[in-house]
């Protein structure tokens, strides 16, 4: 029943990644992607701890840690690179 | 010793506790190496970023540090919050019964610390989600919104939470 | 089959439901907004869910503690993401998108549009 649940949770996930992928794909617009991009990040570190705990093993969920204190720092990046660049060309 | 003096030792001391919690969270080890050196490292952090972790302003010991209890009940609460909000967007959903719009807002919040957990909690419950904090001025995106008066919504949106968080934070 | 699989597989159910619903808000509203208040349907609630369960079938003591901890921060890093989008978006100025007939029938009643929020681009 326990491996059942867990693996089954996996494949679920895995299907959640791929559709947040398609959305990522067939946005048009940087926002849009974003958002698209915040919900896979959210589903990914939610693998990462079902990978963890059905192995049994906490260096996975070492990983996971990290994953989560650090994953907005992405957004980060792109969210400021991106407003430069969107605010030089409305200025020109 | 001068009270300047005082608050500055208290800053600093506070700042280098945290930090050496969070060394013990991340490394979940108790040997006697692994002590030492967290120790000298947050105490050589806590001396170079004290200045920015809790600014010179925040003249109040409730400003930074939470009530432990209500900490707790809060944690909770957030959580028993998220999936009250996160079934009425799941019904909306479905129906598509929904009436977007943007408000705007003050809160009574005394302390940096206190207003930013009232911000990100918000965003935290699906349903709302601040655009922008300046100050005591939260800019919210309101998801089932019935009236655009600053007050009203201030109400609707924060009302329990800030409640709660006063209990928390001063 | 005991009593913390039970409670487990209830906090998957509900992780599923969440989850498809949230997927489905992603493809079914125009605007970025709307679209991230749906999205956080399957990022905060589904995730949540899926850390409780987990929780309840976790082998060790270590494993355990180390979700947790995760939970923990999940509180804190889950709401910096969305903020961060959400900020990107309204700096950029977009507008948040109405419903139409919300918007027809405002006008029909009102005339005026004074209780329109416009969105003032701030400094």
């Amino acid at each position: 029943m326990r491996e059942f649940l867990l693996t089954g949770m996996q494949w679920f996930i895995i299907a959640c990644i791929l559709v947040c992928i398609i959305r990522i794909l067939t946005s048009r617009t940087t926002s849009g992607k974003l958002v698209g991009l915040n919900v896979l990040s959210g589903a990914v570190l939610a693998f990462l701890v079902l990978r963890g705990v059905s192995e049994g093993r906490a260096l996975y969920l070492d990983v996971a840690l990290v994953y989560d204190i650090f994953g907005f720092l992405g957004f980060l990046g792109i969210a400021r690179f991106l407003k430069d660049k969107i605010q030089g060309e409305s200025q020109e | 010793m001068s009270i300047e003096t005082r608050w500055k030792l208290i800053r600093f001391l506070i700042t280098a506790l945290s930090m050496f919690g969070l060394w013990l969270i991340f490394t979940a080890r108790f040997e006697l190496f692994s002590l030492v050196t967290g120790l000298g490292g947050s105490f050589f952090v806590a001396a170079l970023t004290y200045e920015i972790f809790i600014p010179r302003h925040q003249a109040g010991i409730n400003f930074f540090v939470p009530r432990p209890f209500h900490l707790i009940l809060y944690l909770f609460l957030m959580i028993f919050f998220i999936y009250k909000s996160s079934l009425a967007v799941l019904v909306s959903v479905v129906t598509g019964r929904v009436n977007p719009r943007i408000v705007h807002f003050r809160t009574s919040l005394k302390s940096d610390m206190a207003r930013m957990v009232l911000a990100n909690s918000i965003t935290m419950t699906p349903g709302t989600i601040t655009l922008d904090l300046n100050d005591d001025h939260l800019t919210v995106h309101w998801f089932f919104s019935t009236t655009s008066h600053s007050k009203v919504a201030g109400n609707e949106v924060k009302g329990e939470i800030e409640k709660h968080l006063k209990k928390v934070w001063l | 089959m005991s009593i913390r699989e039970i409670l487990a597989a209830i906090a998957f159910l509900a992780a599923v439901v969440f989850g498809v619903a949230g997927l489905a808000g992603l493809f079914r509203f125009p605007d970025p907004y709307s679209r991230l208040q749906a999205g956080s349907l399957l990022g905060t609630t589904s995730v949540l869910s899926i850390f409780i369960g987990t929780l309840l079938l976790s082998p060790n003591g270590a494993v355990a503690a180390r979700v947790v901890v995760i939970m923990l921060f999940f509180l804190i890093s889950s709401p910096t993401g969305s903020h961060i989008v959400a900020r990107f978006t309204w700096n950029i100025g977009t507008h948040p998108w109405r419903p139409k007939s919300e918007e027809k029938k405002k006008q029909r009643k009102a005339g005026t549009g004074k209780d329109e929020a416009a969105p003032e681009e701030n400094p």
